[in-house]
């Protein structure tokens, strides 16, 4: 039994739904992360299984128990808000301290509590001052140390670091991978930056539209995805997509036509009854730029190059190709780039299919495409 | 923090000597006041105006006269005990009832909160009668809660507090909800110190009020034991009373008092919190 399980979970306001069908078994100790473009629902669903948002329909248990009618505090979850939500009016001590207060502990026990606590997250100095004469960095501290406190059994964050400059983030975000290593508490996580999430995630979790696209380790998503919105969501430049006109079966496999205007190109694929149109997705790793003379076999495609992206190891090569297709490459340091049009060989062994309702067409006989 | 000293405009001047023309107005029968007290008893007040006092120990045996020959000293404890009593019900009924409306969602809120607010558009005048109707016939004419209770209930405390608390981030209740925190301690430790500001300002408010108060203590209590200093001093104002003018301005002096220094001593908080009500807690 997993250790948290979301089963046919949906949500809606009045008429208008907002989750729709979600299941999801999460296990002890995973970090998960829960990624997607903004009003998908992912705080909906963190907040829902904090307890502080009700749920329509389905149940959430932890631990074998349903706990859809628990109150938030009885969950054992802890929750580190986008605002932090620190108590203006109390000390760091106090912040810390308050869901301790609250459960009537002894004074001895709030101090040593406390105190480990801020060890952990070297909040020892701060500890008499109030939320206001805090940094950025720091109020996220304190506000981990209110979660941490309660020895909670899951943590959830709501994009905590959306708030901090980007070298703090990746600072916090190292300081998140650690503390989830010492504790080895399940976490589940919020974000919007799908580099964060690939980062930081066991399994990360991508939604759109109230719905779970795919969950899994992110190297899964990255190479496996299962529809096409994940695909272009997981991976930074996204991946390219090439319309495909017809698709006919040939013996061993399909034939391409009209990719991208007129290439074809021969896929070893047993997909019986497949016909076009479709997208072909490519990462932008998985294509080559060509010398400008020479000829190889493979399908060929040519672009106007619209930008460079200079990244000192690497550069991303913006190409408008002839039917107008956006592509975007990876080139190593020693490709010449100083031609206005550029010749791309593409590796159809990497290459992934899409219907054009957006669902992965996967080779009925082989793990890849 | 630099400080640009610049030269002053004539607007500058103008505006100062406005402002001050306008204090010098609302601050002179005051002063006169103080002048007709500490002065030799007989000594001519309205003709030919003194504009310093001349006998200080004549003020202090006036007051000591007023104090112990008059009924003025009993007045000052019921009005004391009239104004902290309804500062204490104001603040609690109306912090408990805006913590509700502005932090939480339940059935009728918006039509609840319009009707309260639509009973600040009525008079005083309107609801006075039927209030001593109530108040007669539960038998609490001439008694210490019939003074108080009605004037426990405050549209405009309610209003005001709501302005503030609505301030308050969801974020911080939710947190302090996981945090395990029950409604009412959420309300007593995060709420309520919050809008620590506007409750200063509105017990301020509600003490200028109650202490000014004059028409409902003459109405709901008769008995010379329950009347309040403004009862006392409109006795002493009152056509057939023997006082001479210079008590009877002591005795005007000694009412206003407890409200200058109050306004005085808290005039920072009030200010504060009539400029932040709405913006921060
Ligand atoms: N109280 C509410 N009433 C009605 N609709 C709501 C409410 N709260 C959220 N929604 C809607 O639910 C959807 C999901 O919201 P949610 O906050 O979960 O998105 P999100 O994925 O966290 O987005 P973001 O990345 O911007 O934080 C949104 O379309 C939002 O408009
Ligand atoms: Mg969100």
């Amino acid at each position: 039994m997993p250790f948290l399980d979301i089963s046919s979970v949906s949500k809606s306001y009045g008429t208008q739904g907002v989750l729709e069908n979600i299941n999801l078994s999460i296990e002890e100790g995973e970090f998960v992360v829960f990624v997607g473009p903004s009003g998908c629902g992912k705080s909906t669903l963190l907040r829902m299984i904090s307890g502080l948002e009700t749920i329509s329909s389905g149940t959430i248990a932890i631990e074998g128990k349903v706990v859809n009618d628990i109150e938030p505090a009885a969950r054992g979850t802890a929750m580190v808000f986008q605002s932090y939500a620190l108590y203006p009016h109390m000390t760091i001590f106090g912040n810390v301290s308050f869901g301790l207060r609250m459960a009537r502990n002894t004074k001895e026990f709030i101090a040593s509590k406390v105190a480990q606590v801020a060890g952990i997250l070297q909040l020892n100095k701060l500890l008499e001052r109030r939320p206001g004469q805090l940094s950025g960095g720091q109020k996220q501290r304190v506000a981990i140390g209110r979660a941490i406190v309660r020895e909670p059994r899951v943590f959830l964050f709501d994009e905590p670091l959306s708030n901090l400059d980007a070298e703090l983030r990746v600072q916090m975000r190292a300081e998140l991978m650690d503390l989830h290593r010492r504790l080895g508490t399940t976490m589940i996580y919020v974000t919007h930056d799908q580099v964060e999430a690939m980062t930081l995630a066991d399994k990360m979790v991508v939604m759109s539209g109230g719905r779970v696209q795919q969950a899994g380790p992110p190297l899964t998503l990255y190479d496996d995805p299962d529809n096409r919105f994940v695909a272009g969501f997981v991976g930074s430049p996204k991946m390219n997509f090439l319309p495909v006109k017809t698709v006919e079966p040939a013996s061993g496999g399909v034939q391409l036509s009209g990719i991208a205007g007129n290439g074809t190109a021969f896929l070893p694929l047993e997909a019986p009854g497949l016909i076009g149109p479709i997208e072909i997705g490519l990462r932008p790793e998985h294509i080559r730029i060509l010398p400008a003379s020479g000829s190889e076999a493979g399908l060929f495609l040519e672009g106007r190059v619209t930008l460079i992206e200079e990244l000192g190891s690497e550069s991303f090569v913006h190409l408008d190709l002839d039917d107008g297709t956006r592509m975007t490459v990876r080139a190593g340091r020693d490709a010449d780039l100083s031609a206005p049009t550029l010749r791309l060989a593409i590796d159809l062994s990497h290459a992934l299919l899409f219907g054009i309702d957006g669902d992965r067409i996967r080779s009925q006989s082989g793990p890849r495409a | 923090m630099t400080v640009v000293t610049t030269r002053p405009t004539i607007w500058t001047v103008l505006k100062w000597a406005l402002a001050i023309l306008i204090a010098l107005i609302a601050l002179f029968p005051i002063w006169w006041m103080v002048n007709v007290v500490f002065s030799m008893p007989g000594e001519p007040v309205s003709l030919n105006p003194r504009l310093w006092p001349t006998s200080l120990s004549a003020g202090i045996e006036k007051i000591r006269v007023i104090f112990t020959e008059t009924e003025y000293l009993r007045a000052y404890g019921i009005s004391l005990i009239y104004a902290v009593l309804t500062i204490a019900g104001v603040l609690t009924f109306g912090s408990l009832a805006a913590f509700e409306f502005s932090l939480f969602d339940f059935p009728g809120r918006r039509i609840l909160f319009g009707i309260i607010l639509l009973s600040l558009m009525v008079p005083t005048a309107v609801t006075i009668i039927p209030t001593y109707l109530l108040t007669s016939q539960l038998g609490w004419l001439n008694t210490m809660h019939g003074l108080v209770v009605p004037g426990l209930a405050s549209a405009f405390g309610l209003f005001m507090l709501v302005q503030f608390m609505r301030a308050v981030p969801k974020d911080m209740i939710e947190a302090a909800r996981l945090d395990g925190a029950s409604h009412f301690q959420i309300y007593w430790h995060i709420a309520l110190p919050l809008c620590r500001n506007a409750m200063v300002t509105l017990a301020i408010l509600t003490f200028m009020q109650t202490w000014g108060n004059y028409m409902w203590p003459l109405i709901v209590s008769s008995k010379p034991q329950l009347y309040t200093v403004g009862q006392v001093v409109g006795l002493f104002n009152s056509p057939l009373s023997h006082q001479t003018v210079d008590m009877v301005m002591t005795a005007n002096l000694l009412a206003a008092i407890p409200p200058l220094l109050f306004f005085l001593i808290f005039q920072r908080k009030i200010v504060e919190g009539v400029a932040m009500s709405g913006t921060k807690g």
